[in-house]
Formats: structure tokens, sequence, C-alpha cells
């Protein structure tokens, strides 16, 4: 008899969790986005891209130096305003072992390249025909800076045009870090 | 105790166990999450309980005891399916663009939704792999199944479009898709729907900043190209149904891009491959050891039962012995 109850109260007591269980529908998830900033700390994702020389190039290929990955294309304002800024720093840093990457998004080559030409850039520029630096590094909009450390993390990342100042400032923690 | 509970109590617990193994047979059903489902469950393991009580102080003789193995087995079983129906997490469907990474919480892990050209849309060979802390990847390709502790993987086929824009001059041109999270994306994934001729039809949006031009694409289903005016070649092929504006949203041009085709519309020369992406959709799923557990000690138990009765030369299952 005392099985019988012990049984019954059990049987009680997971009806009335499951009375009262919150039970919630499916979730889709479609991409909550989130920036560059949300990647910090990840390792930084290469993908294999033409120069506008047609050499093929990429991130890893400066695993060990200081990457600044500068999205951008010729169509956005911002990107060419802060082009004159990344220059002085590619010259400023290059001997201390930092590089400036240029990676243009979806863009013909000689397009990029004579842009790039006509205002003095002396730093490597990829083209990203298919886009897809902007898609890993979940950018929401051009230009999108990529600060990578020596070890091939990301360290930080600034969605929006930067100043000189605002530059120095970016890699510093990546310089102190050597 | 005679034949009939033994019966009954057999057939709940195959009932039980099928309804439990249905979980990772067919994990999206939703049926699986709901109130009736584990109330059902409940009453399978009171039945199972109650016949083990009784055959465990030899009501149904020398059979019966050994059948208890069985329906502790049964009961193991159904309680992990009530479990991973009831507490387990909700299906998640997780669709994000090519080359991003989309979190999952629940097992900890992060799935990486590989890049995507146009080849790997119309083919659909794309995959989504998941990294965990200290355990080693799991590529997910299509139609693939996975099982992960106590949840399942599998991932889905979606609508994709790979879009290709250049100028009059054939220069490639930027795409951004300002009003989703994947904003440098040039691969659509139709998350809206809107009605055109009765149908219900799945769209996307992108941009071509360089021109200013904003496109809604409208994705069209093989069978309705045939009646369209396409070239002959390009009937019976997806399509997309362009829609373009300026900045301003005035009006430039309406066209049809069957699959693979170039067309000029608005200053845009546009081409659309198109195909599929993966989906990715995580399910709760009976946890493995106790659903193997069980069903094990279930089998044994029939089978430790059935050489009992083949011993006795007591076979027909209403002669029990000892009652």
């Amino acid at each position: 008899m005392r099985t019988v109850l012990a049984v019954a109260a059990a049987v009680v007591a997971v009806l009335v969790v499951i009375a009262f269980y919150p039970g919630g529908g499916p979730k889709l998830d479609v991409g909550a986005g989130g920036g560059p900033r949300m990647l910090v700390g990840a390792p930084a994702q290469s993908f294999p891209v033409k120069r506008v020389d047609g050499t093929v190039d990429g991130l890893d290929h400066y695993r060990g130096r200081i990457v600044v990955m500068n999205l951008w294309a010729t169509w956005c304002p911002p990107c060419r305003e802060e082009m004159p800024a990344l220059e002085r720093l590619y010259r400023e840093y290059r001997s201390r072992g930092v590089v400036v990457l240029g990676v243009d998004q979806g863009e013909a080559p000689r397009v990029a390249q004579a842009y790039a030409r006509a205002h003095g850039v002396t730093y490597p520029i990829l083209i990203d025909e298919d886009q897809q630096y902007g898609r890993a590094y979940a950018a929401v909009g051009l230009p999108t800076t990529i600060i990578v450390g020596r070890d091939g993390h990301i360290v930080k990342g600034i969605d929006g045009e930067l100043t000189l100042a605002q530059m120095r400032e970016a890699i510093a923690p990546a310089l102190r870090a050597q | 105790m005679r034949s009939s509970p033994r019966l009954t109590a057999l057939t709940v617990a195959v009932v039980c166990i099928g309804l439990v193994v249905a979980q990772d047979v067919v994990p999206l059903v939703d049926f699986f999450h709901t109130w009736q489902y584990a109330t059902a469950l409940a009453l399978g393991v009171v039945v199972m309980l109650g016949y083990l009580n009784g055959a465990l102080r030899g009501q149904d003789g020398m059979v019966g005891r050994r059948l208890a193995l069985a329906l502790a087995g049964a009961v193991v079983a159904t309680v992990t399916g009530i479990v991973s129906g009831l507490l387990g997490p909700d299906t998640q469907t997780v669709r994000h663009a090519p080359g991003s990474v989309a979190p999952i919480p629940d097992l900890h892990a992060a799935a990486f939704f590989t890049s995507a050209d146009a080849a790997t849309i119309a083919n659909g060979t794309a995959h989504v792999i998941l990294r965990r802390p200290n355990h080693a990847d799991v590529e997910i390709g299509p139609n693939d199944r996975k099982f992960l502790g106590a949840s399942v993987l599998l991932v889905e086929p979606s609508h994709a479009a790979f879009i290709e824009a250049r100028d009059a001059a054939g220069n490639r041109l930027t795409i951004t898709q300002p009003t989703n999270a994947a904003f440098l994306s040039p691969v659509l994934l139709f998350p809206n729907e809107q009605e055109i001729a009765g149908k219900r039809l799945p769209f996307d949006t992108f941009a071509v900043p360089a021109l200013q031009r904003i496109v809604k694409a409208v994705l069209l289903p093989a069978s309705m190209t045939t009646t369209l005016r396409v070239r002959p070649e390009d009937a019976g092929k997806p399509a997309l149904l362009y829609a373009v504006d300026d900045e301003h949203n005035t009006s430039l041009g309406l066209t049809i891009d069957p699959d693979g085709r170039e067309v000029f519309v608005a200053g845009l020369r546009l081409r659309a491959t198109i195909g599929s992406y993966p989906t990715l959709v995580v399910a709760s799923a009976p946890e493995p050891f106790a659903l193997s557990a069980g069903v094990g000690l279930f089998i044994a138990g029939l089978l430790w039962a059935g050489i009992g009765l083949f011993c006795a030369g007591a076979l027909p299952l209403r002669n029990p012995s000892g009652s």
C-alpha cells in the first residue's frame, strides 16, 4: 500500500511540474549582428584574396606583426577621409612591426588601384570581391578597422572613421604586449 | 497478476520507448516539447512502475521477476525522454550569413558558417562548423545529423542567392545589406515573405551604394517562371524579381533575373546565382548514454524472461509459474 501511495505521489509531482512548466516556442536566430567589437579575443580569420597587382595575399601572411586591417571602399566618404591618417600611421609604425592592410570590399581591382595611387597610398591594398572579410568581421558599416595582435588574435574592432590619434591609441595595447 | 497486466506493461514499455526514440529520429517535431507528450510518457511510467512493483513481490512469478529488469530499463529510457522533451532547450534555428559566427549558449559553443561563393551557393555544399573549448571541431554538412550530448544538430538547406553587381562598364560593385545583420554580405538569405499572385514568396533587400541603388529581390520558384516572359531556355529555372529604387525611393525599374543570367536594370548589371545555404537547427535529444542503457536493459530483460519461459517449457504467456 505504501509503495502504491509513493508511486501516486511521484506521478502527481511529475504532473504538477508538467502543468506549470513555462514552455517556449522554437527560437529563430537570424543573426543578431553585434559589430566588430564582439570579436575581440577571437582568432583572426584569413581568406586568400588578390592584391591590386594580382598576387594572392591574405591576413595570415602578416602573422607575427601587428595588423591594422581597414575595410573600405572607394564610394565610402568616411573611408576616403581616413586614408591619409592610415598612410601616416603606416609610415610612422612600419619599423615597429605594424602593417596597415586596406581591404577593399567588393570592387574591381582597377577601381581600388586607381584610387589608392591617386591618393598616394603605399600600404598594401587587397581586393576582396566576394566581401568575405566584411562578413567574417561582422562589419556593420564602412569603414571598419580591426587590430590584430602578433599572435593572430583580434585586439580591437572599431566601427567608423578614426583619427590618427585614435589609431595610435588603438594599437598601443598591442605594441605594449610585445 | 496474470497475462493481461504483463502484456499491458510490455505494450506500454514498447510504445514509450518508441516515443522516446522518435525524438532522435524526427527531432524537429514540436510535439516532443508539449505537456501532452510528457504526460503520456509519465502515465506510461506509472503503468510500468505498477507492474514492476507487483512483479518484484512475486505476483507474476519467475517471468515477472525477470521482466522487471526489462521494465526497469524501459522506465529509465522513458524518464530520459521526459527530461529531454520537457526540460531540454527549445529547438533553435540559426540562420546566419556565410563567414559569420553565431554563439550557441546552450552548447557552450560557437557555430562558424563557412564562407560561400557563387558555386557553393549553387551546389548547396556549404557547411557549418561547431567549435567548443577543449573539443574537436564538429563539421555538419548538408543532410548531416550529429549528436552532441543531449542535443542533435542538423543542417537544413534554406533559400539563398549570391548576387554580383557591376556598373555599365563591367566594374564589380560593393553590395551591402543595410537592413540585415550581415551588412557586407552579397549572399541573400530571404528572411522575409510577401504575397504575389496568391503565393507567399521570400524576399530580401540589398543596396549598391556606389550607384545609390536599393534593390528588392523577390525569389520566384522554378514553377512560376514557366508562366513568365523569360527566354525559353530560362523557363523552369528559379529567378529573382528585382525592383530597383534610388536613394530617394524613386522607382527606377523592374526586371526578372533567371538563375545564372546577367540582367541590366537602372544602370546596374546584376547576376544572381540561386541555390541554398545551410540553416543550423539545434534540438534537444534524449541523453544517449541513459537511453542506450535503458533500451539495452529492456532487451536484456526480455531475452532473460524468454529464456526462462523456454527452459520451463511454459512459452504460453498465460501460464506463469509460482503465482
